[in-house]
């Protein structure tokens, strides 16, 4: 794995403007600890992605610390409309993103600390970097209960996950990156990370949910910047390294050249919700209008984010039949999207009829549609 | 006619042989044949079959320098083109079998024995181009999202249905049910950079240490 010259001297320039010559010696052999500057999930993400690319690991592992503003980031093959609200996501501002490692689906904010353990493939060991993880946890509140589990999370007082686990391997390298909750919101997390969408058939790997609580509840002197520091410390001991901690900013494209492409990609519709893995949803909606009340089912395969099929079940005498099929195919092919639904619909709805009742039925069962979006 | 192979007692090997009739590839429907050697003298009982299962002839017996009692049933073979190449390996642990200008691409034992429990393929669309070491795919297991390389350049044919619903399959068959895609071959020299089983035999063995 060669890394472009400017790019080694790059790093080593970042280096060096933070640590004597004999400390950056050490440790540029042995390990490097680096956190970022920026609290873009996507910035982040694209971080990973280019140090697992270009970055030679042989005999030089690397640790990153990051925290993002709010945002729910599902793992690689996943299905965010079973793992997540995302009509509350919507309404909230709350950033989707899809990292390309394996796993579940997580929250994270500002007191959430994410850790990757870049390493090449032989060196790959999470266990290793949990137990790292714990030891420097002890060191900050050494009567602290916390284990790592068979599944690679982490559980305080044997009952409440603090961290979850994913990695990614590539050609020469891999990574292994975990949450750790110190002071996020938790009942934010909750409802987030609850699905109203019902109906959903997908092979799309799942998460397991689990009850959650924050370090800092358990003791106040775990907060966040604590936590880095302890980790970062017990890091830098670990691998022998001199133990400071690097800022770099995920914008710069001088450091990170290629960059802004890399976080680009994961912010693409295509990337976030056209790598779903195929699904079909087959729900019913009631719709209340007038005196009358009914119950509509649909039928919809979404194949790389877009309908494939369509079949929307509305009375015969509720809507005309033309009508109806003209609905149902205006949906073949265009993205499982409320905004991309509201555009079609509207212009769908000017060619027909100036009917206010045929108006009106209309955008209720619209709403309804959007609503399972 | 050369004798183009190696072999030791009870392993598993791929035979090329090299006569008037030209190039010919010589195994058993699953790759294999089983031979023993004394260092001097080979002992072979070879069974040929076609893709459509019909035996095509056996020849057995010792050689000392050459397969003249065997020739017969070369020559048989001679006609038949549809025959299954031998396995090739990739340093990345793929694996890629052609018939008839087609490969098949999976993962060796090996790989999956590594991988742990396979809970997802991620596979590329069919006519998707892909250039020899290219991503085009991935397995997410327990161990992690591994990425997927191409053996060889060629253009997606087939992508392997069943994984959608059971990608255990690449875990219980890796080398039957558990393929990934299909794929032509855009340049079938790309072949010979490839390890035999043999080979890949080694490889492991010297990475495993």
């Amino acid at each position: 794995m060669l890394i472009p010259v400017s790019v080694k001297n790059g790093f080593q320039l970042l280096c060096k403007h933070k640590v004597p010559r004999a400390g950056f010696k050490n440790m540029a052999k042995s390990g490097l600890v680096l956190q970022s500057v920026s609290n873009d999930v996507y910035q982040n993400l694209a971080v990973e992605d280019w140090i697992h690319d270009h970055v030679s690991l042989e005999g030089k592992p690397i640790l990153f610390m990051w925290r993002n503003s709010p945002s729910v980031v599902i793992g690689r093959h996943q299905n965010p409309w079973q793992e997540c609200n995302l009509s509350l996501m919507r309404e909230e501002g709350i950033k989707l993103a899809r990292r390309r490692s394996g796993g579940g689906t997580v929250y994270h904010d500002m007191g959430n600390i994410n850790l990757t353990f870049f390493t090449t493939k032989a060196k790959y060991d999470r266990m290793e970097n949990l137990r790292l993880i714990v030891r420097a946890l002890n060191a900050l509140q050494p009567q602290l209960d916390v284990q790592a589990t068979k599944r690679f999370d982490l559980v305080l007082d044997g009952q409440f996950k603090i961290s979850g686990t994913a990695s990614k391997i590539g050609r020469a390298n891999a990574y292994h990156h975990c949450t750790l909750l110190c002071s996020a919101d938790e009942d934010f997390l909750t409802s987030l990370l609850r699905s109203p969408y019902q109906g959903i058939r997908s092979n799309a790997t799942t998460s397991t949910p689990a009850a959650v609580k924050n370090l800092l509840e358990k003791d106040p002197a775990l907060t966040c910047e604590a936590l880095m520091s302890a980790v970062a410390a017990e890091y830098a001991a670990h691998h022998r390294a001199a133990g400071h901690v690097a800022l770099i900013d995920p914008t710069d494209e001088a450091l990170f050249p290629g960059i802004q492409t890399k976080a680009g990609a994961l912010q693409t519709w295509e990337w976030v919700y056209g790598k779903t893995p195929k699904f079909s949803v087959n729900t019913t909606f009631s719709v209340s209008y007038g005196q009358s009340h009914l119950e509509i089912q649909v039928f919809i395969d979404i194949k790389n984010g877009r309908i494939e099929t369509c079949r929307i079940d509305t009375p015969d005498h509720w809507l005309p039949l033309e009508v109806r099929d003209r609905l149902n195919s205006c949906f073949i092919g265009s993205k499982f999207c409320p905004i991309e639904t509201t555009v079609l619909t509207n212009l769908l709805l000017r060619t027909c009829p100036e009917d206010h009742e045929l108006h009106s039925k209309w955008n209720i069962l619209c709403e309804k549609i959007k609503g399972i979006m | 006619m050369e004798r183009g192979w190696k072999s030791q007692y009870s392993q598993e090997f791929a035979m090329r042989l090299r006569g008037d009739f030209g190039l010919l590839e010589l195994h058993s429907s699953d790759g294999t044949v089983k031979a023993l050697t004394d260092g001097q003298n080979a002992f072979c009982t070879v069974s040929l079959y076609s893709r459509g299962a019909q035996e095509l002839g056996a020849a057995s017996g010792a050689e000392r320098a050459g397969w003249r009692p065997g020739a017969g049933a070369v020559r048989a073979l001679h006609t038949q083109h549809a025959l299954l190449s031998v396995r090739k390996f990739t340093d990345k642990h793929a694996w890629i079998t052609t018939e008839n200008g087609i490969g098949t691409v999976g993962i060796s034992n090996f790989a999956q024995d590594a991988l742990g429990d396979v809970v997802y393929c991620s596979l590329p669309e069919v006519g998707t181009k892909l250039k020899k070491q290219d991503e085009f795919g991935a397995l997410e297991s327990v161990k992690a999202a591994s990425e997927l390389y191409s053996p060889l350049s060629g253009e997606v044919t087939e992508v392997n249905e069943a994984l959608a619903e059971n990608p255990g399959l690449v875990n219980k068959s890796c080398y039957e049910d558990g393929w990934l895609i299909k794929m032509t071959l855009s340049d079938p020299s790309e072949l010979d950079g490839l390890m035999s089983e043999e080979a890949y035999e080694k490889y492991i063995r010297s990475i495993e240490k």
